[in-house]
């Protein structure tokens, strides 16, 4: 231990080393005040570790279970905040609420049939086109082609969805367009209806489907499918029995990824759906405007729908996937 | 014949391709054309074409502050996401077996939760700490939304590290801070670099989190979507272009930062 402080002090290092490094870092970690504090505590195996570890625990505990522990907590208290004289009780109340009205289950059960469709019409746009990346294009033109599908997705939700209204309004591009070719003599309502809001949702997370499937496909060897037409399968055998088993990992995560963002949409739906399309996220938002004695019913119905949106992709990937598939 | 049968699910897969590249960008190049329309509406076809609403929202004040604002919030976060994102990674990296796989799965927890919830947590959380909602809640809700994405992009980064690098490094006497800050953190540049630009796209593009735990000042995302639900006209248009190019420029800078680093 000694010998290595005395060359990190630099003190018996030929005067050659010292100028060959250009940063002001090595001035630092030479200097007395370092050596007695921080140095000091890294040559310790135990005070060592306490300094890896104590930030990032902190933070994992504090910030990413704590909002979600803080939200359980919550949901079942009588009221919120706590108010002088009116101690909370423990109560399952506020998620019988859920059950009791469709103005409440009915938006849970939407999402749901939403997020999956999505899911669902995502898996049959984008495989094909992840496909044609990995395996059709020449490997030293594939990333400019992956490249050309990553641009859209830098617009972002809002500008994205709002690009969706210039397409679907009444008087928006493709309606003008059938109007002009003369198909239609008035414009078919396309905007604030199931089906604008199901092409924003698809739009928008395509991205979530399509780099799973690009990486799970681009791992296929070649030579698999080569031997396979050597030994006389036709295109629709190999996909069947090589390529489709084998992106499984790709499909099985990308659907997860898909699922989950889709049904955690919260602008989109108010922008593109309408009155018939009310989405579980902004049931969950009306608790949570203007004063908060609303929210433990709102934090339950959060509950309600991280529980089921996590059970559903957990059983997706149970069933779907094998005991290697992970989300990222 | 037979070629033109074996050529077919090529063909149909290239068409497939192209016909997705054109669903992608038809929207986005419609929403810029509009910004073209001398008129007060949103309506094809545009007809007649001018340049004005650009000069009006480059002397908008609201949309200026609102762009600050952004850079503002997407600046805190990413220095606050990297740091964390690169110190869990460091953690996961030298903790093996179950308690590193459990360690891997909490990190990325926030990535997993649908939007909308981690949004409505958070809104509770700051407010069992007192904390006030405004630019600190902001910057809070973003940092946990991006971290994620620094710790898989900083541990796929270090799993490909050469473990004798560091060894050397302490041979030679540097101990474990001096070895982390003159040889592991060189090593991860790349993947910091890349992992910054994705932090800061996340945070301008952040629209529920920002929803939930800002206070009056709105962000970029916020001043678009009031707009819009306020009544749309081609300034809106106009707005979202430029933010476009921008968010546009700094991706493919991201691109060929992050290959480039990666072809070295």
């Amino acid at each position: 231990m000694a010998s290595n402080s005395t060359l990190v002090r630099g003190g018996a290092m030929p005067a050659v080393a010292a100028p060959a490094y250009s940063t002001r870092l090595p001035a630092l970690f030479n200097s007395g005040l370092y050596q007695s504090t921080l140095g000091a505590l890294v040559s310790n195996k135990t005070t060592r570790m306490v300094l890896l570890a104590a930030v990032p625990i902190v933070w994992i505990v504090m910030m990413h279970i704590g909002p979600i522990y803080q939200m359980l907590k919550i949901s079942l208290l009588s009221n919120y905040p706590i108010q002088h004289g009116r101690a909370p009780t423990f109560t399952f109340a506020n998620y019988a609420i859920f059950f009791s009205e469709p103005l409440y289950f009915m938006p849970l059960i939407r999402s749901f049939v939403y997020a999956t469709s999505a899911t669902a019409v995502t898996l049959l746009v984008v495989y094909p086109v992840a496909y044609y990346v990995a395996k059709i294009v020449q490997p030293d033109r594939r990333s400019k082609a992956l490249l050309l599908l990553l641009v859209p997705f830098w617009a972002g939700e809002l500008i994205g969805t709002f690009s969706i209204i210039m397409l679907l309004a009444n008087r928006g591009a493709l309606n003008v367009f059938l109007r002009d070719i003369g198909m239609i003599d008035r414009p078919i309502p396309l905007l604030y209806t199931p089906f604008s809001l199901g092409f924003g949702l698809v739009y928008l997370i395509s991205l979530y489907m399509l780099l799973p499937l690009y990486s799970a496909i681009d791992k296929i060897p070649k030579h698999l499918l080569d031997a396979a037409a050597d030994l006389g399968a036709g295109p629709f055998t190999r996909f069947r029995r090589i390529v489709l088993p084998l992106s499984r990992d790709g499909i099985v995560s990308g659907c997860s990824l898909v699922f989950l963002t889709s049904i955690g949409v919260f602008a989109t739906p108010m922008l593109l759906g309408g009155p018939t399309t009310v989405l579980f996220p902004e049931t969950i938002s009306g608790f949570f405007h203007g004063a908060s004695d609303k929210w433990p019913v709102g934090a339950a119905f959060a509950m309600i729908m991280l529980v089921s949106a996590l059970t559903t992709a957990a059983i997706f990937m149970r069933i779907v996937g094998g005991k290697s598939t992970r989300l990222m | 014949m037979r070629t033109m049968l074996a050529d077919a699910p090529r063909t149909a897969l290239t068409m497939a391709y192209w016909g997705f590249v054109l669903y992608l960008f038809l929207p986005l190049t419609l929403m810029m054309a509009m910004s073209f329309k001398n008129a007060a509406f949103i309506a094809f076809p545009i007809g007649d074409w001018t340049f004005d609403w650009y000069l009006k929202v480059m002397q908008d004040k609201p949309f200026l502050e609102a762009c600050a604002y952004s850079v503002l919030v997407a600046g805190l976060t990413t220095l606050a996401a990297t740091v964390i994102g690169v110190w869990i990674a460091m953690l996961i990296a030298t903790t093996e077996g179950r308690r590193g796989a459990v360690l891997f799965a909490l990190a990325c927890l926030p990535a997993v939760v649908p939007g909308m919830i981690s949004a409505i947590s958070l809104r509770i959380f700051i407010s069992t700490i007192d904390m006030p909602t405004g630019t600190a809640a902001i910057v809070l809700g973003h940092t946990v939304h991006a971290v994620p994405f620094v710790v898989v992009m900083a541990l796929t980064r270090l799993r490909s590290m050469p473990a004798n690098l560091v060894d050397a490094a302490r041979d030679l006497g540097a101990d474990s801070v001096v070895a982390f800050f003159r040889v592991t953190l060189p090593y991860l540049g790349p993947a910091i670099g890349g992992g910054m630009i994705f932090c800061i796209l996340l945070s301008i593009d952040d629209f529920v989190r920002t929803f939930f735990l800002g206070g009056y000042r709105p962000t970029l995302p916020m001043l678009i979507f009031a707009k819009v639900q306020g009544g749309m006209s081609p300034e809106i248009n106009a707005m979202a272009t430029l933010v476009l190019l921008v968010t546009g420029a700094v991706g493919l800078y991201a691109e060929y930062y992050t290959r480039r680093s990666r072809s070295r």
